[in-house]
């Protein structure tokens, strides 16, 4: 698994419009924490279902985070954590993890 | 079927596919409700080494609407989880289960129980065990299997009752008969046949006699589901998976996330199996049977009946000149969609209202009968389908009847069924199923053993 968002593996060799699982190893919690940390930001992201708090420190959920990008070119994503599921748009967050899968 | 495998894509998901919803007056216990939901099915008893089970990843539900508007008003949820006491062997038990607690049972289900309703959840129990699967003689010994699954009985309080686990397949049908083209054994000397050689009439062949399901069962007060003045409820299971599963390939097991969405739904038996097309069955699984306006034409100019002249040409010219006339099923409409009003049938009504909806319709206040007719209203048994459904009603004859005309009569006086419309059947009733059911809770009859099925 990668240790940092611009590395692949063969786990996520798939589309680029496919499912990506941020599951219970670091590397992926680190990318999906990352890189929602970043589109939590009112100015880069638009979000259905929640805000970061200014300057707050994110809390990560203890389960799996997984990530569906919907359309990499309108960075429409899917983030599903437990019963939930946020919608966000954010171009350079898809555009980041369409890098990290190479 | 009555819903086994009914849809294009609930087929390839067996743990999340129910096969049954019953609905009844409890007989040994009438100021309660009994209600079955089953799931997983076709199951062949010996299917080893990985009995079948409940899927932890499914919130199953069984929902009670209580006053006509569609919407579950109660609704109850089974949540599942296993437990492997030693993974380091591939048994299922090391041992005889003696027990619901035994030792030599390796791999064990357990489940929690809450009632939502619009005042919230409540819990209604937790880490309440299922009964294992019935094995074989060695493993689950006969003397002792009747009273592990008593045990798997739970009492919640409150007067409610639960069971959950492995249960002999009640439902009768001649599968191999029926999606052959539409064809009755004991009527098949009638059929079109297309062309190829005729066929002898036969008896009928019960295709899911000797295999097993997975059943959840509760029992409830009748005053704890209903409201007053409504002594109608309406009854349906739904299934539902998170909205995504990865495959964990390093920990090899998969992991779900996101909002629960409807992969399942059953009220009446064989309305999406039978009454809806094929391009739609998936999508009349995702919905709340409030949304199921959109499904009522297939109801009221079914395609079977459309068939039925087709298949067996000159046996219901009656019923042709009626699907000729373009005159909506009005009766259908009534059984399946909002209950029959009162005034139609002398005494007896189901109505729940106008909302059109797919529910099992159950009037309470109707006693237990002495004397069950297994072709229930159709037989002059009030206490039967479509009013609920209990274990042995034949609900295959009494649709097949309805659909062919029987109670088109109720809505227009002057239509006459054609004479083998009231004889429609396909050649089977309760003693075609082997297991025989219990006269208590949960009803259903014990599984049958994989030692000894198939024999």
């Amino acid at each position: 698994m990668p240790s940092d968002d611009t590395q692949s593996s063969p786990a996520m060799e798939v589309s680029r419009r496919s499912v990506i699982r941020g599951a219970a190893t670091a590397g992926a919690v680190g990318l999906a924490a990352t890189a929602l940390g970043g589109a939590l930001s009112p100015a880069a992201a638009a979000s259905t279902r929640v805000s970061a708090p200014a300057g707050g420190d994110l809390k990560a959920p203890s389960g799996p985070i997984v990530v569906h990008v919907r359309n990499a070119k309108s960075g429409d994503i899917e983030v599903f954590s437990g019963t939930s599921q946020t919608r966000l748009r954010d171009k350079d967050l898809a555009a980041r993890i369409a890098r990290a899968i190479g | 079927m009555s819903s086994h495998r009914e849809a294009p894509e609930i087929s390839k998901d067996p743990v999340a596919d129910s096969t049954d919803v019953y609905a009844f007056v409890s007989p040994d216990q009438p100021d309660t409700v009994t209600l079955i939901a089953n799931y997983v099915p076709l199951q062949l008893p010996s299917g080893g080494p990985n009995f079948y089970e409940f899927g932890d990843d499914v919130l199953y539900e069984i929902h009670v609407d209580n006053n006509g508007d569609g919407q579950a008003e109660i609704s109850y949820q089974f949540r599942f989880s296993t437990q492997v006491s030693d993974p380091d062997t591939f048994l299922y038990n090391t041992g005889p289960i003696e027990s619901i607690n035994s030792t030599n049972w390796n791999r064990r289900q357990f489940y929690d129980v809450t009632a939502v309703t619009g005042g919230g959840a409540q819990v209604l129990g937790t880490g309440l065990a299922c009964p294992p699967c019935n094995i074989g003689p060695l493993s689950t010994p006969e003397a002792f299997y009747p009273g592990i699954a008593a045990s798997a009985v739970h009492g919640l309080g409150g007067g409610i009752s639960v069971f959950a686990g492995q249960r002999a397949e009640a439902f009768y049908v001649d599968l191999g008969s029926i999606f052959d083209l539409g064809n009755l054994r004991p009527f098949q000397n009638l059929h079109a046949t297309f062309g190829l050689p005729g066929l002898a009439k036969a008896p009928g062949v019960n295709a899911t006699n000797n295999l097993n399901v997975h059943s959840i069962a509760i029992q409830v007060p009748i005053s704890a589901v209903t409201i007053s003045g409504h002594p109608t409820i309406g009854v349906w299971t739904t299934a539902s998976r998170q909205r995504v599963t990865v495959w964990d390939a390093d920990n090899g097991e998969s992991v779900s996330a996101g909002p629960w969405r409807q992969v399942s739904r059953l009220g009446n038996p064989l309305v999406n199996e039978v009454l809806i097309p094929l391009g739609k069955k998936d999508l009349w699984n995702s919905l709340p049977p409030a949304d199921d306006k959109q499904f009522a034409g297939f109801v009221a100019q079914p395609g079977l009946a459309t068939l039925l002249p087709v298949l067996y040409p000159g046996v219901f010219p009656n019923l042709a000149a009626l699907v000729k006339s373009g005159k909506p099923r009005v009766d259908l409409e009534a059984i399946l969609l909002t209950g029959i009003p009162a005034g139609i049938i002398p005494g007896f009504t189901n109505l729940t209202g106008s909302v059109v909806a797919d529910m099992l319709r159950l009037n309470t206040k109707i006693p237990p009968a002495k004397n069950p007719s297994i072709y229930g209203l159709l037989g002059g048994d009030p206490a039967g389908f479509p009013n609920g459904r209990r274990v042995a009603d034949d609900v295959v004859a009494i649709e097949l009847r309805a659909i062919a005309g029987v109670t088109y009569p109720l809505i227009d006086k002057q239509f006459k069924p054609d004479a083998a419309a009231g004889l429609l059947t396909d050649g089977l009733t309760p003693a075609d199923v082997s297991a025989s059911p219990l006269g208590h809770f949960p009803y259903l009859g014990l599984p049958y053993s994989g030692y000894n099925e198939p024999s």
